[in-house]
C-alpha cells in the first residue's frame, strides 16, 4: 500500500519545492532590511560548487561538503556585503548583479576546478549515499516494503523537509527577536532606525551574509539532489527566479516566499502546457505585482486578519 | 595588429556608447534603471535579421523597421510597466527596477519563442568588403557602424542642447516638478524620452548584428549589463560620460582579447561595475552629490 503511494517523481518535485523554499527564505532575509540582491544565484553557485568539488575531488563526507559550501557562501557574502552596503537601493542591486555574473564567468573559465561550461556530473547523490549507509547497518528497502529507488527519493525528501522546517523555525524566531525588529526598523526607515540606536551597518551586513549563507546552503543541497551542476544553473535567470518567489508570495512575512516558491514550482508541474511559457509568465507577474500589489500576495495585514479570525473561532 | 585591434575597439565602443546613451537618458529624466533596455536592443537586432535575411530587403529598411518596432516597445514599456508605478504612494524606489526586470525576461523569452534559441546570421551586401591602408585591414562594416554611431551621437547632442524639445528634456532631468510648473508637458516628455532611448537601443541592435554577424535572444542580457557598467563608469545620467565610458569598455574588451584572456572578456564589464561602485560611486565624470540616492 505504502509502496504504491510513494512515487519517486512526485517526491523529486516536492524536493525541488523544498529547495526553492530555502532559496525564497534566503532572498526574504536580505529583503527584510530593504536591500535588493540580484546576486543570490552567485551565492547558490558558490555553495553548490564548493560542496561538489569537496565531495568529489577530495572525498569529503557529504555533510562536511554541504556545511563548507554554506559557510563559504556566507563568508563571500560577508566580504561582498561590507563594502557594497555603503551603496543604496538601485546601486546595491547593480553591484550584486555584477557580482553574480563575475561568479558565473569564473565558473566557466576556471576549467581545472569547475570543468568549465560542461559542468560537474556524478556528484554524490544525497539519497543514494544515505541508503548505502543504511545498508551497511543491515537495513534494506525491502524490509519496509519499498523498492530501492523509492527509499532513495523518500529519504531525500525527508531530510530536506527536516532541514527546511528547521530553517523556517529559526528565521521565525529571529524575526520575533531583537534582530528581527532591527531588520524591520531598517526597512521602514533607515535614518529613523539609526537615530533610535540601531547599528544599521551591522544589521544590514548580518542580513546580507545570512541570506548569502542560506542561498549557499540551498545550492549545496541542490548539487547533491540533482547530482549535476553547470554554470548555466546559476545565471541571471536563477537570480530573477529566486527574487520572484519573494515578490509574488510577499516579502513582508516569511510565509510569503514560502508560498511563492511552492506555488511557482508546483504550477508548471501541474499545468504542463504552462511550462513552456514559464519565464514569460514570470515577467508579466513581476510587472503586474509591482503595479497592483508591490508587497506580494501575503502581507502582514493578511496574516493579522487570519489570526483575528482564528481567535474569534476559538471564543465562540 | 595592435592598430587593427584599436579600430575594432573603437567600433565596439561606439556601439556600446549608443546603448549606454539609451540607459542614461531614461535614468537622467526618470531616475529609473531600465533593465529592459538590453532586450529592446535585442529586438532591434532581430528586426534587422528578419528584414535583411528572411525578407531579403535592403539594410536601410532594416533600420526603419527596427526603429519602428523599438519605438512601439518603448511606448508599451512606458505605459504598461512604468506609468502605473509613478506617483503612487508607498511604492519603494526598487519597484520600477523590478518591473523592468519583469519586462526584460518577458521580452527575452518572447524572442526565444519566436526566433528559437540559436544564433542567427546577419548578412549585409558589404559584409565581406574590406580595404587596406598600409598594413591594416579595415572592414567596410566597421566604417559604416562608426559613421552611423557618430551621426547618432552628434544628432542627439545637438537635439539635447539646441532644440526646444531637447531643452525641455534636460529641464525634466533637472527636476520634473519644476519643469512641469514652467509649462513643460512632463508626461509627454517622459514618453518621448523612453521612446528615444528605446530607438537608440534598436539602432544599436542592428549595428551589433552587422558587426558580429550573429544575433541571439541571450544577447540582450549581456549587452544590457554592459550598458549598466558603462553608465556607472561614466556617471549615471551623464551623456558625455556614457560616450566616454562606451569607448573605454570597448577598448578594454578588445585589449583583453589581444592579451589572450578572451574567456574573461565579459567579466570586465561586471568587475568594472563593482570596482567603480566601491571606489568612485558617482562615476568618472559624475558630481559627488549624485552618489547617494
Amino acid at each position: 500500500m505504502l509502496a504504491e503511494l510513494i512515487n519517486p517523481y512526485y517526491l523529486q518535485v516536492l524536493s525541488f519545492i523544498l529547495i526553492n523554499i530555502i532559496l525564497g527564505v534566503s532572498i526574504y532575509i536580505t529583503l527584510s532590511t530593504g536591500q535588493l540582491s540580484l546576486g543570490h544565484a552567485g551565492f547558490m553557485g558558490i555553495g553548490a560548487y564548493t560542496s561538489a568539488i569537496l565531495t568529489l575531488d577530495y572525498h569529503m563526507p557529504l555533510v562536511v561538503g554541504i556545511v563548507a559550501g554554506a559557510v563559504l557562501a556566507g563568508i563571500v557574502g560577508l566580504c561582498i556585503g561590507i563594502p557594497t552596503l555603503r551603496l543604496q537601493g538601485v546601486y546595491l542591486a547593480i553591484a550584486t548583479l555584477g557580482f553574480g555574473e563575475v561568479i558565473r564567468v569564473l565558473f566557466v573559465n576556471l576549467e581545472g576546478l569547475t570543468k568549465g561550461a560542461v559542468g560537474i556530473s556524478s556528484i554524490p547523490h544525497m539519497g543514494r549515499e544515505l541508503v548505502k549507509g543504511l545498508q551497511d547497518f543491515g537495513f534494506k528497502a525491502s524490509m519496509i516494503g519499498l523498492k530501492n529507488n523509492q527509499l532513495i527519493s523518500l529519504s531525500v525528501f525527508l531530510i530536506l523537509l527536516i532541514i527546511t522546517l528547521l530553517i523556517i523555525a529559526f528565521f521565525i524566531r529571529q524575526s520575533n527577536s531583537r534582530v528581527g525588529r532591527a531588520f524591520a526598523a531598517i526597512k521602514m526607515d533607515e535614518r529613523a532606525a539609526e537615530a533610535m540606536g540601531v547599528n544599521i551597518t551591522y544589521y544590514k551586513v548580518l542580513a546580507f551574509a545570512q541570506g548569502a549563507m542560506v542561498a549557499g546552503f540551498a545550492g549545496a543541497l541542490f548539487a547533491h539532489v540533482t547530482a549535476y551542476i553547470s554554470p548555466a544553473d546559476f545565471s541571471y535567470h536563477r537570480a530573477v527566479e529566486i527574487l520572484i518567489f519573494a515578490i509574488f508570495g510577499g516579502s513582508e512575512v516569511i510565509w510569503g516566499p514560502i508560498f511563492g516558491a511552492t506555488f511557482l514550482t508546483a504550477m508548471p508541474e501541474i499545468l504542463r502546457e504552462v511550462n513552456e511559457y514559464r519565464y514569460m509568465i514570470y515577467g508579466v507577474l513581476l510587472v503586474v505585482m509591482m503595479a497592483f500589489r508591490p508587497q506580494g500576495l501575503i502581507d502582514t495585514q493578511m496574516i493579522y486578519k487570519m489570526k483575528q479570525r482564528r481567535k474569534k473561532k476559538g471564543v465562540s | 595588429m595592435i592598430l587593427e585591434q584599436l579600430i575594432n575597439g573603437i567600433t565596439l565602443g561606439s556601439i556600446y556608447a549608443i546603448v549606454a546613451l539609451g540607459y542614461t537618458l531614461v535614468f537622467g529624466v526618470l531616475d529609473i534603471l531600465n533593465m529592459a533596455h538590453g532586450e529592446i536592443f535585442m529586438f532591434g537586432a532581430f528586426m534587422g535579421v528578419l528584414v535583411t535575411n528572411t525578407l531579403k530587403m535592403p539594410l536601410i529598411v532594416a533600420f526603419l523597421v527596427a526603429i519602428g518596432v523599438t519605438a512601439i516597445l518603448g511606448f508599451l514599456l512606458e505605459t504598461l510597466a512604468l506609468r502605473p508605478l509613478r506617483g503612487k504612494k508607498g511604492v519603494s524606489h526598487l519597484a520600477p527596477l523590478i518591473s523592468t526586470i519583469g519586462v526584460s525576461i518577458f521580452l527575452e523569452n518572447l524572442a526565444h519563442h519566436f526566433f528559437g534559441a540559436g544564433n542567427h546570421p546577419f548578412r549585409t551586401s558589404f559584409s565581406e568588403m574590406s580595404f587596406q591602408i598600409g598594413s591594416i585591414t579595415i572592414y567596410a562594416v566597421q566604417l559604416v557602424i562608426f559613421v552611423i554611431a557618430v551621426l547618432l551621437i552628434v544628432g542627439l547632442s545637438f537635439w539635447l542642447s539646441k532644440t526646444k524639445a531637447g531643452k525641455a528634456l534636460r529641464a525634466c532631468a533637472e527636476s520634473l516638478e519644476a519643469a512641469s510648473i514652467l509649462g513643460v508637458n512632463t508626461k509627454k516628455m517622459i514618453t518621448t524620452t523612453v521612446i528615444i532611448a528605446s530607438v537608440m537601443g534598436g539602432i544599436a541592435g542592428v549595428l551589433v548584428g552587422m558587426a558580429f554577424n550573429s544575433v541571439s535572444p541571450q544577447m540582450g542580457l549581456s549587452m544590457g549589463l554592459k550598458g549598466l557598467a558603462i553608465i556607472i563608469l561614466g556617471g549615471m545620467g551623464n551623456v558625455k560620460g556614457a560616450m566616454a565610458g562606451g569607448l573605454i569598455l570597448g577598448l578594454a574588451e578588445t585589449l583583453v582579447v589581444v592579451f589572450g584572456e578572451s574567456g574573461y572578456r565579459d567579466a570586465i564589464a561586471f568587475a568594472l561595475i563593482i570596482i567603480i561602485l566601491l571606489v568612485r560611486p558617482q562615476g568618472l565624470f559624475g558630481k559627488a552629490s549624485e552618489a547617494r540616492r
